[in-house]
């Protein structure tokens, strides 16, 4: 943690980049802080409790495109940086991707095959909350599992804190805000909130890296980051790609290829 | 509000026997905003065009259904109508009430309803639709060809003729094709070659053709008038500019023994080889695989023959990128080996061959110089049997076509026996006799007749040899199923024709559709013969089914007609139903976030990359665009697009949403 400070003063104060995002304590647990000189850089901190995707920053356009800037990112939101990289969101020349492995070193990246290579070594595993619900719900039959969704679903006020918090919900016009055609219903209510999350679900397939963060924020607590999380654990291996390791290969269910390993579909 | 004219068809009775057209165009009148809707026995005819004409102008209409038939035929017809009064022509819809409705169903109630619907969708659609402008794309006037048979020398010839370019690439050293092989050719048994030569140079001299032998199509993108082909010149190991095809390096080659492909499997060639005496180009390419140089790195006595250094060694294959509006596959056919037959002895037997083989057999420029001797001892053949329909019409062995050309050539293969043989016997054993073609079955009749050739009619269940004879065991079902056992000196198999080896690996690159057979698929099976699914691309010959020499030629012509007329025009019109990403007023300027993910969706690469920049040259976004000559409107970048982007042109979300939600609210 002191040298990732060291080297955040250093690079705010050298001016190669103009920002340092990073966490720093909050009041009950760490929030992200929009470092902008080498004086704030002391707040830093780094830890396992540090989940924010900070990700989801990185592609606002008050930052794209203009300075240089660091992002400190643990694994879930290298895998979150990697997959907007794969979908042509973030240019390698003004970010710089900072993180602590498990040495306590500090580690800098620029390119996605740096953070490719380093995301390699981790595996993406359930966690034990993920794994408790996963299984009872893996283990209903398909009449449980659409009732137990809808009453989940039915609390849904359409606050939108998931989308806010998804790394991959970078569109500037979402599909509930096209009216022409109205696609979603846009008022709560139990199939209109079931429309927007089964839109939700379809445009994560493939994309989502299971960092949770759409769970975390949501306010009445609906476990939403499973249904986009086991989506990803079920399609992943059919198509020959590595759950939580993004490729740049196309999207899986965009392209087609003569040696595609989806035996399942033949 | 929207004024739609709807205008329902009778079609004849086609529509209106089992649709109550009135109360079609009754109810459909009552709908909101509908201005004008009735019905009549033919739309499409001259005063059903005129009813339209005269509504657009009467009311004022901003928009027409017209239901009928399937919008194939005639949705041009009255899309024409619509313009003539003025009205963009796309927003003329048609309602299918032929084959969607009446065709299918009972005379009913529920029938008339179902046309109500179909009727109430296109007016719900055609409130959405905006005018569009056609879209024009360059076409460039040159032609590929691909194959150097006689389809290919004709088809190419018949272009290079109207003025325009042709490229024929070949995968062989030299053109020339099956035809070359060809002794005599029915009915007229003249020389094969001496009618094939002449052209062979043509297309070599013609400054308008551009020949490529010894090479092969890579790849092809792009879409008729603006094709990209990539052409690899495989490594002839002789430079043509310097080689003066004085052919000493021929002689003096020491691997002698490698199979002769001209002369199919009976004669020898040497690894540096011209595969004929009359070859175009007439020089010689090294054969890599049998090179003594390239496989043990050592001989190299061409080099020191040759007098003006035209050996290569380390030459490598060249890709070369040719840019054509209009492609031509001749690419012909192949014939089944000898060792496709268990019965007939696995190709083990020598003096076994195929109907091929024969030819080279016979003709002059053939391994016995046009004498019939026995491959085994050389032994001129007595007895002789042909066996036609070898393979072909046989589900059991998976070639259940007719071959079509083998009840001909083995009527001349017999006939040129007799003529050489004249104390000869030759038995041919047939199926039926198909000779259907200008003076063929008189052919056929006068080998029966005049060269007195024993036709058996009946199968050949096996051949064995036996004390250097060939028993043919077979059985004559027009004598009551007698068996027939003949001893044969040779026995010539009419092999089935099969499609050429590669053709499906070339199909796919072309993605042209083929038959389960493999042999390219034409558009249409009467009425468009010579086009393929894919525009731009034309057959000719034998690559789209087994074909005799006046059929392949006339084939030939006719996609070199198709070709030059896609040339008569500088620009193609192609229908507005593209992809569009839209635009938007600062500071949004579109909804695409350039994800790309239709990029990896589309299969045409119709998506390109837009940098949107501001006044000051700064990058504010990356945006998808698409390029309307490569687009095909499959719309798959539509369904994938998250943000709602990108819509197809006459067919947007919008409309078809409209479609669907016309049903949903009743």
């Amino acid at each position: 943690m002191k040298k990732l400070r060291e080297r955040a003063a250093e690079l705010l104060s050298q001016g190669v980049v103009s920002l340092v995002l990073g966490y720093e304590e909050g009041t009950k647990r760490p929030r992200p802080l929009f470092c902008r000189n080498s004086v704030n850089a002391e707040k830093l901190i780094f830890d396992s409790r540090c989940i924010h995707n900070l990700a989801v920053y990185i592609t606002k356009k008050e930052l794209v495109g203009k300075e240089r800037f660091a992002v400190t990112a643990p694994i879930s939101t290298l895998r979150s940086i990697m997959q907007l990289f794969v979908e042509n969101q973030l240019n390698e020349e003004k970010l710089l991707v900072l993180t602590v492995d498990l040495n306590g070193e500090l580690r800098e990246f620029t390119t996605f095959d740096e953070i490719a290579a380093y995301v390699a070594q981790f595996e993406l595993k359930r966690g034990e909350r993920e794994q408790e619900l996963l299984s009872k719900i893996e283990g209903m039959t398909r009449e449980e599992r659409w009732k137990f969704w809808m009453e989940e679903m039915s609390h849904c006020f359409k606050c939108y804190a998931c989308r806010s918090a998804c790394p991959l919900c970078y569109c500037s016009k979402c599909v509930v805000e096209v009216n022409r055609p109205q696609w979603i219903n846009p008022w709560p209510a139990p199939l209109a909130n079931m429309e927007w999350h089964i839109n939700r679900a379809m445009h994560m397939v493939g994309r989502c890296t299971a960092c949770g963060a759409c769970g975390d924020a949501c306010p009445i607590g609906i476990p939403i980051d499973l249904i986009t999380r086991k989506m990803m654990e079920d399609m992943a291996p059919e198509f020959g790609y590595i759950p939580g390791q993004p490729a740049k290969q196309g999207n899986a269910l965009s392209t087609w290829k003569l040696d595609d390993r989806e035996q399942f579909i033949r | 509000m929207s004024k739609i004219g709807v205008f329902i068809c009778h079609c004849g009775e086609n529509i209106s026997a089992t649709v109550d057209v009135e109360r079609v165009a009754r109810e459909i009148g009552g709908m909101e905003g509908v201005a004008h809707a009735i019905d009549y026995k033919y739309m499409c005819s001259d005063p059903g065009q005129t009813f339209i004409k005269e509504a657009v102008k009467k009311y004022g209409l901003d928009g027409v259904v017209v239901g009928a038939c399937s919008p194939r035929m005639h949705e041009p017809t009255f899309r024409r109508a619509c313009a003539e009064a003025g009205l963009n022509p796309y927003l003329c819809e048609m309602a299918n009430l032929r084959e969607h409705c009446s065709w299918v169903h009972e005379k009913s109630e529920e029938t008339t309803e179902k046309a109500i619907d179909l009727v109430k969708m296109l007016v719900e659609k055609v409130k959405k639709n905006k005018p569009l402008d056609s879209i024009k794309v360059p076409v460039t006037k040159k032609a590929l060809v691909i194959g150097g048979g006689i389809a290919g020398i004709q088809a190419s010839l018949d272009i290079a003729n109207t003025g325009h370019k042709v490229i024929l690439v070949e995968r062989d050293p030299s053109i020339g094709g099956h035809m070359s092989q060809l002794s005599e050719t029915f009915p007229t048994l003249d020389c094969s070659q001496c009618i094939l030569t002449p052209r062979m140079v043509e297309v070599a001299q013609h400054p308008n053709i551009k020949l490529y032998t010894y090479a092969e199509l890579e790849s092809l993108e792009g879409f008729i008038g603006n094709f990209k082909a990539k052409i690899r010149l495989k490594a002839k190991s002789v430079n043509y500019s310097t080689c003066t095809g004085c052919g000493a390096c021929i002689q003096k080659c020491p691997v002698k023994k490698i199979p002769s492909e001209f002369n199919a499997g009976l004669g020898t060639r040497t690894a540096i080889y011209v595969p004929f005496p009359q070859a175009v180009p007439n020089k010689p390419v090294i054969d890599r695989v049998n090179c003594n140089y390239y496989k043990r790195g050592a001989c190299k006595i061409c080099e020191k023959t040759c007098q003006v250094g035209s050996i290569e060694w380390d030459k490598e294959d060249e890709i070369i990128t040719e840019e054509v509006g209009a492609v031509v596959l001749a690419t012909g056919f192949d014939v089944k080996g000898t060792d496709f037959f268990p019965e007939y002895g696995y190709g083990q037997y020598k003096d076994v061959l195929t109907g091929l083989q024969f030819e080279r057999l016979a003709s002059a420029s053939g391994p016995t110089f046009g004498e019939i001797r026995r491959p085994s001892d050389g032994a001129v053949p007595k007895k002789i049997v042909f066996i036609a329909c070898a393979g072909s019409r046989d589900p059991a062995k998976g070639i259940p076509y007719c071959s079509k050309i083998c009840c001909m050539y083995t009527a001349k293969h017999a006939m040129l026996y007799q003529h050489k043989v004249h104390d000869g016997e030759s038995t041919v054993f047939y199926m039926d006799i198909r000779a259907g073609g200008k003076n063929y079955e008189e052919f056929v009749r006068r080998a029966i007749e005049e060269d007195t050739v024993n036709y058996v009619r009946g199968r050949v269940a096996r051949v064995y040899e036996k004390n250097g004879k060939l028993i043919v065991k077979g059985v004559d079902t027009l004598l009551g199923g007698e068996q027939v056992e003949i001893e044969a000196d040779m026995v010539v198999l009419a092999t089935a024709g099969v499609a050429n080896c590669g053709s499906e690996q070339l199909a796919q690159k072309l993605h042209v559709s083929y038959d389960p057979y493999h042999f390219f698929a034409e558009a249409h099976p009467k009425l468009k013969p010579v086009e393929t699914n894919t525009a731009g691309i034309y057959l000719a010959g034998a690559c789209q089914a087994p074909k005799d020499i006046p059929e392949t030629v006339g084939m030939a012509s006719g996609a070199a007609v198709k070709v030059a007329a896609l040339f008569s025009n500088d620009e193609l019109v192609r229908e507005p139903v593209v992809a569009v990403v839209n635009r938007l007023a600062p500071p949004l300027y579109s909804t695409c976030v350039g994800c790309f993910m239709c990029e990896t969706a589309c299969p045409y690469n119709a998506i390109e990359h837009e940098e949107i920049k501001g006044r000051d040259g700064s990058l504010i976004r990356n945006s998808a665009r698409v390029n309307q000559g490569l687009c095909q409107g499959c719309g798959t970048c539509v369904a994938f697009c998250r943000s709602k982007s990108i819509d197809i042109q006459g067919y947007t979300n919008e409309q078809v949403y409209a479609e669907v939600m016309s049903l949903l609210n009743d």
